[in-house]
Order: C-alpha cells, then sequence, then structure tokens
C-alpha cells in the first residue's frame, strides 16, 4: 500500500513529461490557438478603401475567388517585417486576391506606410474602429486569414509571415 | 569582452561543479579544499553575471542578448533590471542564486561533514544541468554579427521599480529550494540521524520568505501597473509560484512539528522533493513558452525539450531516491481526535489537495490541447470555487493549532476561545446586516478576525509580555498566524466588496466618488526620457483645503511601440480609491474608478507573514 503512495508522484511525473513533451513536438504554440473560425465561413465585413471612402468591399465581394486577408497597422514593427514577402505572393500568385485591413489606424499614417514600403495589396479596406478584426477574432497585428473560392476561412496565421510558413502552410493551399 | 570574461567564467563553473561531481567517485578532497572549489565557483558564476549586467550598464550592443533587450536611452536601474528582464538573463540569475546558496551553505558549521558533502554534490549536479542549458541553449553571451549603435529596447510593461526587483527574488524562493532538495536527497543517502530537519528547516524557511515577497511583489505590481484594478488573476504564471509556495508552507509547518515521527520525516522528505520539482516545472511552464503571458519570452521548441528533460531528471531522480531508500523507522505518529499532530496532518493534506488542484488547472488546458486540439481555458471561476473552499478547514485549524497539545485532546482556555468565537460571529453577522449581506464576505471576515483574535487570545494567556528576542520568538507562530488573518481580511474586503463606477468625462467636470467631490483637472502629455506620459489629473474631495491629487494615464513607449497603462490610486488605510483613464470619444474621456477596501491589509499581512518567516531563520 505505502508503495503504491510512494510510486504515485514517478507515475504523475511521467503523464505530465508525456503531455508536454507530446505539447512540444506537436509544434503547437500558445500564441496560435486553433482557431474558432477554421474551415467556417469568412465573417461578415464591410469596409470602406482607404484611398477613396466611397469604393466599399463587402463579404461578398470576395466570393468566388482565393482571397489573403492580412491585418495590418503601421504602428505595428513585426508588419514591417512581413511586408515584403505580400510583393513575392502578388508576383508568384497573380490570380491570389490581397485584401488588407488597415487596423486602428490614422489615415494619414497608414498612406504614409503604404507611400513608404508599397502597396500588395488589391484593396486596402479601413477598419480604423476594429470591429472587422474583432469579428475574425483577431489577437494581435499581423495577422493573416486565407478564404477559398467557397468563402470559407482554410488557414489563419498570427505573428508575421515568413518564408518558411508561406512555402509550408500556405503555398500547398493555393 | 565582457562577454568573453562571462561566457568563460560561466563555462569554468561549470568545469568546477562537473570536477567536483566527479570527486566523489575518483578524486577524494578533504573538506576544506572542496568547500574552496564549491566557493570559486559560486563566484566565478557570479563574475559570469555581473559581466552580463556590466554590459547591460554601459550599453555594450556588441553582445546580442543586451542588444535585443535594452537601449541607450533607458535609465539605469532598468538597464541594470534588463539584465533578467529576458529569457538567457533569467536563466543566469538563476544560475548565480543556486550558486550564492551552495556558496552560504558551504559555511554551515557543526553538521556531519560527509553530509555536507553530499548535498554539495547534489547541488553541483544542479549546476552542471542548468548550466548546460545556459550554455548550449540559452548563452546570453552570444556576439552580436552586425555593428550597431543602438539597442531594441526593453518591454516597457516591465520597466517598473517594482519588477525590477521581482525577480531576484522570487528566485531566491525557487532556487532556494534547490539546497532543501539538497539536504533532503542527501538525508536519505547518509540514513544517518535527524540533523538534517534542522538544517532543512533553517534553508527551507528563507527560501519560503522569498518565495513571499517574490509573490507579493509580482501582484502588487499587477494591482497597479495593468489597470485592472485587481491583484490577483490566477494567470498560470501566477499559479506556478503559488503551487512551491504552499507545498513550502506545509513542509515549513512539518519541519516546526516534527518529534522524530518516521511518517512525517518520511512526509518532509516528500515536500522538499516536491516544493523544488514544482519550482522547476513552473521554469519549464514559462520558459517552453507553453504557456502565454507577460512572462515567457521568446519560446523555441529545443530550450523546451531540454529544461523538460532537467526536469524530469531532477523529479524522476529525487523521487526515485525517495522510493528506493526510505528513512530509517523510529518513532510511531501520536494522533488523536484534536491535537497539535493531528492538525498539522490534516493541514498538510488540505494544502497539498490545494496544490494538486492548482496543478490540474493549470497542466488541463494543455492535455485537453494535445488530446483534442482544442483551446480551453481554465480561469479564475475554476479556482475560485476549488482551491478557497479547500482551505477554508485549514484556516479554521490555524486559528487554534499553536494552543493544541502535543499529547491530549484538551484545549487550554477553551471557553475563552468559544466565548469570544461567538461574540466576533455576533459582530460580524451585525455587520453584514447593514453593508450588503455576502456569503463570502461574512466566510471570510470571520475566517480572518477570528485568526487575528485567537492568536491575540493564545499570546496573551500564554506567554507572560517581555519585550526581549527571546519573548518575540517564542510568539512568532502566533505573530505570522495574525499576519494570514490581517490578509484574509484584505482579500476578502478587496475582492467581495469592491465597487465599480464608470465615467464619461470633460476636463473641468466634477463627478462624485464615494460622497466626495472629484475634479477632473486636465488632460496632460510630457515627454519623458524613452516614453511619452499622458495623465489624466484629478484633485480628489475638493471641498477640502488640502485635497489630495490623483493622476492616472498612459505611458506611450516610442522604441518598442507599446502602450501601458498607469492607474492612479489614492492609498487611504481602509481603502484605496483606483483610477484608470480610457480612450477619449466625442472628446469625452472614459474614466473608471474602483473602490477597493482594506487592500492595504494583504500587503501588511503579508509583510508580517515575511517577519515572522526571518524570526523563525533566527530560532534555533
Amino acid at each position: 500500500m505505502s508503495r503504491i503512495f510512494i510510486l504515485t508522484p514517478l507515475i504523475v511525473l511521467l503523464i505530465i513529461c508525456i503531455f508536454s513533451l507530446a505539447y512540444l513536438l506537436s509544434g503547437k504554440d500558445p500564441n496560435k490557438p486553433p482557431s474558432a473560425l477554421l474551415n467556417k465561413d469568412v465573417p461578415f465585413f464591410e469596409s470602406s478603401s482607404l484611398y477613396n471612402s466611397n469604393n466599399v468591399i463587402k463579404t461578398n465581394d470576395i466570393k468566388n475567388k482565393k482571397t489573403l486577408i492580412n491585418f495590418f497597422a503601421s504602428w505595428c514593427s513585426p508588419c514591417k517585417i512581413e511586408h515584403p514577402l505580400f510583393f513575392e505572393i502578388r508576383k508568384k500568385y497573380p490570380e491570389l486576391y490581397l485584401l488588407g485591413f488597415n487596423h486602428k489606424d490614422p489615415t494619414l499614417d497608414a498612406k504614409k506606410y503604404l507611400e513608404d514600403d508599397g502597396n500588395p495589396y488589391h484593396f486596402v479596406g479601413v477598419d480604423s474602429d476594429g470591429l472587422i478584426a474583432l469579428e475574425f477574432g483577431v489577437f494581435g497585428l499581423p495577422e493573416t486569414y486565407l478564404i477559398n473560392e467557397d468563402g470559407k476561412i482554410i488557414f489563419k496565421f498570427m505573428g508575421p509571415l515568413t518564408k518558411d510558413v508561406l512555402k509550408n502552410e500556405i503555398e500547398p493551399l493555393l | 569582452m565582457s562577454s568573453l570574461v562571462g561566457f568563460l567564467s560561466l563555462v569554468f563553473a561549470i568545469g568546477i561543479n562537473f570536477y567536483l561531481f566527479l570527486s566523489r567517485y575518483i578524486f577524494k578532497f578533504q573538506k576544506q579544499k572542496f568547500n574552496l572549489f564549491i566557493r570559486f565557483s559560486s563566484l566565478l558564476t557570479l563574475l559570469s553575471f555581473f559581466s552580463l549586467m556590466y554590459a547591460y550598464v554601459v550599453s555594450d550592443f556588441s553582445n546580442y542578448n543586451v542588444f535585443q533587450n535594452s537601449h541607450s536611452n533607458k535609465p539605469l536601474i532598468y538597464k541594470i533590471s534588463g539584465t533578467w528582464g529576458n529569457h538567457e538573463g533569467s536563466m543566469l540569475l538563476w544560475l548565480s542564486i543556486l550558486s550564492i546558496f551552495s556558496f552560504f551553505f558551504s559555511f554551515t558549521k557543526n553538521i556531519d561533514e560527509n553530509f555536507q558533502r553530499l548535498t554539495l554534490i547534489i547541488q553541483s549536479l544542479l549546476h552542471i544541468l542548468f548550466g548546460l542549458f545556459i550554455v548550449l541553449t540559452s548563452n546570453p553571451f552570444l556576439v552580436n554579427s552586425i555593428t550597431v549603435n543602438e539597442g531594441l529596447g526593453l518591454n516597457p510593461i516591465l520597466q517598473d521599480p517594482g519588477l525590477a526587483v521581482h525577480p531576484p527574488i522570487l528566485y531566491g524562493g525557487y532556487v532556494g529550494y534547490s539546497i532543501v532538495f539538497s539536504i533532503a536527497i542527501a538525508g536519505l543517502f547518509q540514513n544517518t540521524d535527524d540533523e538534517w530537519l534542522y538544517v532543512a528547516k533553517k534553508w527551507s524557511l528563507i527560501s519560503w520568505t522569498f518565495l513571499t515577497g517574490g509573490i507579493a511583489l509580482g501582484s502588487y505590481w499587477a494591482y497597479y501597473e495593468l489597470g485592472w484594478g485587481g491583484w490577483w488573476f490566477w494567470d498560470p504564471v501566477e499559479n506556478i509560484s503559488l503551487m512551491p509556495w504552499i507545498a513550502g508552507l506545509a513542509l515549513v509547518h512539518s519541519l516546526m512539528m516534527v518529534r522524530g515521527e518516521q511518517a512525517i520525516k518520511k512526509w518532509i522528505v516528500f515536500l522538499s522533493i516536491l516544493c523544488f520539482s514544482l519550482s522547476v516545472f513552473g521554469t519549464f511552464l514559462v520558459r517552453s513558452g507553453i504557456l502565454t503571458s507577460v512572462h515567457s519570452f521568446a519560446a523555441d521548441a529545443s530550450r523546451g525539450i531540454f529544461i523538460l528533460l532537467i526536469f524530469f531528471i531532477v523529479t524522476g531522480f529525487g523521487f526515485l531516491v525517495f522510493l528506493l531508500k526510505e528513512p530509517k523507522k523510529s518513532g510511531a505518529l501520536n494522533l488523536l481526535f484534536i491535537n497539535k499532530v493531528s492538525a498539522l496532518v490534516i493541514n498538510n493534506i488540505l494544502m497539498i489537495i490545494a496544490t494538486l488542484t492548482i496543478l490540474l488547472g493549470t497542466i488541463y488546458p494543455i492535455m485537453i490541447e494535445v488530446l483534442y486540439n482544442k483551446r480551453i481555458s481554465v480561469g479564475g471561476p475554476y479556482f475560485n470555487a476549488t482551491v478557497i473552499p479547500i482551505m477554508i478547514p485549514g484556516f479554521l485549524l490555524m486559528s487554534i493549532a499553536p494552543i493544541l497539545s502535543w499529547q491530549t485532546n484538551k484545549i487550554q482556555n477553551s471557553k475563552i476561545y468559544v466565548l469570544s468565537f461567538i461574540i466576533l460571529s455576533v459582530l460580524v453577522l451585525i455587520q453584514s446586516y447593514f453593508l450588503d449581506f455576502n456569503t463570502w464576505g461574512f466566510v471570510g471576515l470571520i475566517l480572518g478576525f477570528w485568526i487575528i483574535l485567537a492568536s491575540i487570545i493564545a499570546i496573551f494567556s500564554s506567554y507572560k509580555v517581555k519585550f526581549t528576542i527571546k519573548f518575540f520568538q517564542m510568539i512568532n507562530p502566533h505573530i505570522a498566524h495574525i499576519g494570514v488573518g490581517i490578509a484574509i481580511v484584505g482579500i476578502t474586503c478587496s475582492s467581495v466588496f469592491q465597487k465599480e463606477l464608470d465615467f464619461n468625462l470633460n476636463e473641468g467636470d466634477k463627478f462624485n466618488v464615494n460622497g466626495k467631490t472629484v475634479l477632473f483637472e486636465k488632460i496632460e502629455t510630457t515627454n519623458q526620457i524613452n516614453f511619452q506620459a499622458l495623465r489624466g489629473k484629478f484633485l480628489f474631495d475638493i471641498e477640502k483645503n488640502q485635497s489630495e491629487k490623483i493622476e492616472a494615464g498612459k505611458n506611450y513607449y516610442p522604441v518598442s511601440k507599446m502602450i501601458t497603462s498607469e492607474a492612479g490610486i489614492l492609498h487611504q488605510w481602509n481603502k484605496d480609491i483606483y483610477f484608470i483613464l480610457g480612450d477619449q470619444k466625442n472628446n469625452e474621456w472614459f474614466v473608471k474608478v474602483l473602490i477597493n477596501p482594506f487592500v492595504s491589509f494583504i500587503w501588511l499581512g503579508v509583510i508580517i507573514m515575511m517577519y515572522s518567516g526571518l524570526i523563525a531563520v533566527s530560532r534555533r
């Protein structure tokens, strides 16, 4: 009886270590929770263009084409890091529709940012109050979503995109 | 240059420890020589640590770690604290504190030479493991491959005086348990007499006192920096510091009460291993990036696996020795219905259940995510509903435990206790009747006040009041419990009776808080050395001649492009009035005011507990 009592800590230790190891090896990242939106319809949104407030984009406008949605802001320094990658994506996949949402940013700053670093997006929507990001469940900038032709979210990435992620996770879906 | 010195001394110190570890089997040292080597390796490790600190102070951006985490504009104190404000540096701090503990332990007198040496060899083993971890996965002395003249800055949320000293003190607790662990294991191997128990008591008290201070500093920081009005959030990182704290509390009590009983000795060994295991487990959880919080630094899977391995080796080794080498048989447990020993056993069981409950709540999300690929979060509601009820009987028992007898069921002066408990209950009941009645508030207040009252009665009925050191040592257990009682009153009032008021205000508006008129003077922006400050200025109680000034606002740190909130707190002895400045909308500012009654009691209680810890260390 007392042997079992003494063995318990070792058994508990083993269980904890196995689970922790499984967690570490599975490549999970607490910053990337499994998204509740994955494989769901893209949330409804309506946003006007950064350059022309009469030009509005809605959820229905991105139906029937693959779309990469990227939330960014001029004040977000990791966004700057991933920014050049979108030019590469646009060059390599001309079919892919690049939709940028400018998140909680003063218009002038946003325009200046895209002037300095270039504008890779087909459309830049304004999300000044962050409501669209809320619908998408954005945790922090930057965040990127891939939407398929049926309007379903098939991929989500938190943090700056890297070449590895592009090659291993996004390209197979394109 | 300083990086090179730091790296070499770090590696050299690990080498010495390796040498010492082998010395048990290959080389035979005399005691003096052995201790000298231990001290030398400790000093080398400290040299390594201070080299890193030097690199931070002089903003030596040729060191990659400094480049990543510092900025030349920072005030000196944050350059210094920047040394441990990052993963690599904080692991070096970990190792340095381990060395300091070994250093001081090597001076312990009047203990068996072999026992001391064995303890230090186990410390050496720990030094080697963590040293290799630093060198192989988290080297703070990497050279920056590009030439730069400015760094990237320290996380602004960490730029706070309270938080600057929080990690070293907290680590004093975590790492301090390493020596308790080593003592217990050495005690098992030697299996001679009970001397190790007295040695372990002193060190576990030191560690526990540090841990208490570290946790309190952390929650005080959360209270005024995070701007949420609370001081405890059941955040995973808070939980993992609470687990060794509770287990350490059980350990300290067992060590105080042990009178040679075999079962308690076994239990003490178990707790000693558990405390350090929980500390290492906490380090693993934070460092592997499994958890997200302000504490987790850039995650890296290889680090996580390495430190998991250390956790597995240390804990596995500890419990394996525990399994194979049981303490010698002697003395049976003198359990009665209600005597000191049975109260201790019940309390220990409760504390361990509480620890396991917290452990389960902390690792459950990991298990669920591995099994079902779903993210769940276990938070406040779970812990409040489980941990608090488990602890309540323990608190009740605590109020009378010091006056229980060793041998009999009798309680001295039991009539006074019963009578005062009844009077107290009636008073609290009347008080709750006139204020809003709340079950938890009622229970908490009775518990807190009862512990204070019972301890005071015990002091005056059992001892002659004399202002000598000996007297304070004698009544120390009661003092510690009074501290707990005061803290419980503070915790209860500040959480149950907290009031929240929301306002939308223009500059110059007057508004009413708790019957006092407050003037929202103006909004002011100023430029500080490393941030821009936005402050709402308030005048509290303007009818009075000398009204109090309160400033609440936000800081913007341009280097890291982060905003931190700075709550404005007016401290009064019986309440804190806590101002939070929100966003501006339609020219109106959103202002939240929280009235937190008796928060200061929590910190007062903690200070008393720490004082008791120190007094207990001084007592043989």
